[in-house]
């Protein structure tokens, strides 16, 4: 992805191809076309272009900007008992893998107050059941 | 940014003396910013050795190549191809790259083809100037942003001295080049900043065993890699 952007005031003079000092402009004559292409992994973002071009084409703000690209999508485990996120079902599988045991997805704070947590829905459960026999 | 300036081509000649196999790298970072080091001159370089040596049989083989950074170990390790019969590299990063470069291929001469000069900045294009010397110990909050040591010749504390004329220090003649009395320019800007009672105040003796007092220095991070 570039964000490297010419405006329409670019005359395909050459200059910035021409002063790049990574080699990260080229030009191609095809026809009736002149084409500028700018490779955004060899760019070293001096601005050189830029501070070069007499017509002033060469918007530099974007470059600075960017954007987020997504990169990785991957499934996420969740806290069994608040939900909050906790990591990738990938890194759970190699977890898993390591301990050679099956993992409980908690947060630090379940981790600790989980068995109080268990407890509690057991006594509730039992309770239940008291009043349901009584 | 650091800066480096290209070797006289002489000299670089001479260095490269009886290889045959060559490959010329660029640095993609600092060097190729301040117009010394990076494709284009490594491009530029490659033509001028072979112009210079076009009669030799066999006929000397030039590669080149350019890294991202030089300076850093995994990268060269994982992403430099040098070629199996190469008998030396050229290298066109600072001081820092060549080293590393020279480390990771211990076996194959890596020659400086630049000096590495300073850290600077850009001043105005195709202008870069010393900012900075890596003292280790900051001085530019008592000096309204202007470093005395990398700016004044004398590297004086507590200036400007009798040298400085109309805003420019005396070296101006020697050198040929007109240049800046920093002090000067921190009396000025002391004074743009509302702080000039700072120039008064008498620096301490410099603490200078931060720049050598240790030998090389290090940063050293602790980074903890996660498990798989």
């Amino acid at each position: 992805m570039s964000f490297y952007r010419v405006n329409e005031k670019c005359n395909g003079c050459l200059a910035c191809v021409q002063n790049c000092p990574a080699a990260a402009l080229q030009y191609y004559d095809q026809e009736k076309t002149r084409k500028i292409l700018h490779n955004m992994s060899l760019c070293a973002r001096c601005g050189h272009c830029r501070r070069i071009c007499p017509q002033e084409a060469i918007d530099f703000a974007e470059m600075f900007r960017g954007r987020w690209d997504e990169v990785a999508v991957m499934e996420l485990v969740h806290c069994q008992v608040c939900g909050e996120p906790l990591y990738t079902s990938n890194v759970c599988n190699s977890l898993m893998k390591n301990v050679d045991q099956p993992v409980e997805p908690l947060c630090p704070n379940h981790k600790k107050t989980f068995p109080l947590d268990v407890w509690k829905r057991v006594a509730a459960g039992r309770n239940q059941d008291a009043e349901a026999g009584q | 940014m650091i800066v480096g300036q290209q070797k006289p081509f002489e000299e670089i000649l001479s260095s490269l003396e009886g290889y045959k196999s060559i490959l010329i790298l660029g640095c993609g970072t600092c060097v190729t910013v301040c117009l010394t080091g990076g494709e284009k001159e490594a491009q530029a370089l490659a033509r001028a050795l072979g112009r210079s040596r076009a009669d030799e049989t066999p006929p000397l083989v030039v590669e080149v190549n350019t890294i991202e950074r030089q300076c850093e170990r995994d990268w060269i390790e994982q992403f430099l191809n040098v070629p199996p019969d190469c008998q030396a590299i050229l290298s066109l990063a600072c001081g820092a790259g060549v080293q590393t470069v020279a480390d990771v291929y211990q076996g194959i001469p890596v020659i400086p083809a630049l000096n590495t000069t300073f850290l600077g900045a850009l001043d105005k294009p195709g202008v870069w100037n010393e900012k900075c010397i890596g003292c280790g110990n900051c001085i530019l909050t008592h000096t309204g942003g202007i470093c005395p040591i990398a700016r004044c010749a004398k590297r004086l504390f507590n200036g400007p001295c009798g040298g400085s004329s109309r805003g420019k220090c005396e070296i101006s003649a020697v050198i040929g080049r007109e240049v800046d009395c920093a002090w000067q320019q921190i009396i000025e800007r002391l004074a743009t900043l509302g702080r000039l009672e700072d120039y008064g105040k008498l620096q301490p003796l410099k603490d200078w065993s931060t720049e050598t007092g240790t030998g090389p220095r290090s940063l050293i991070h602790t980074i903890e890699m996660p498990t798989s």
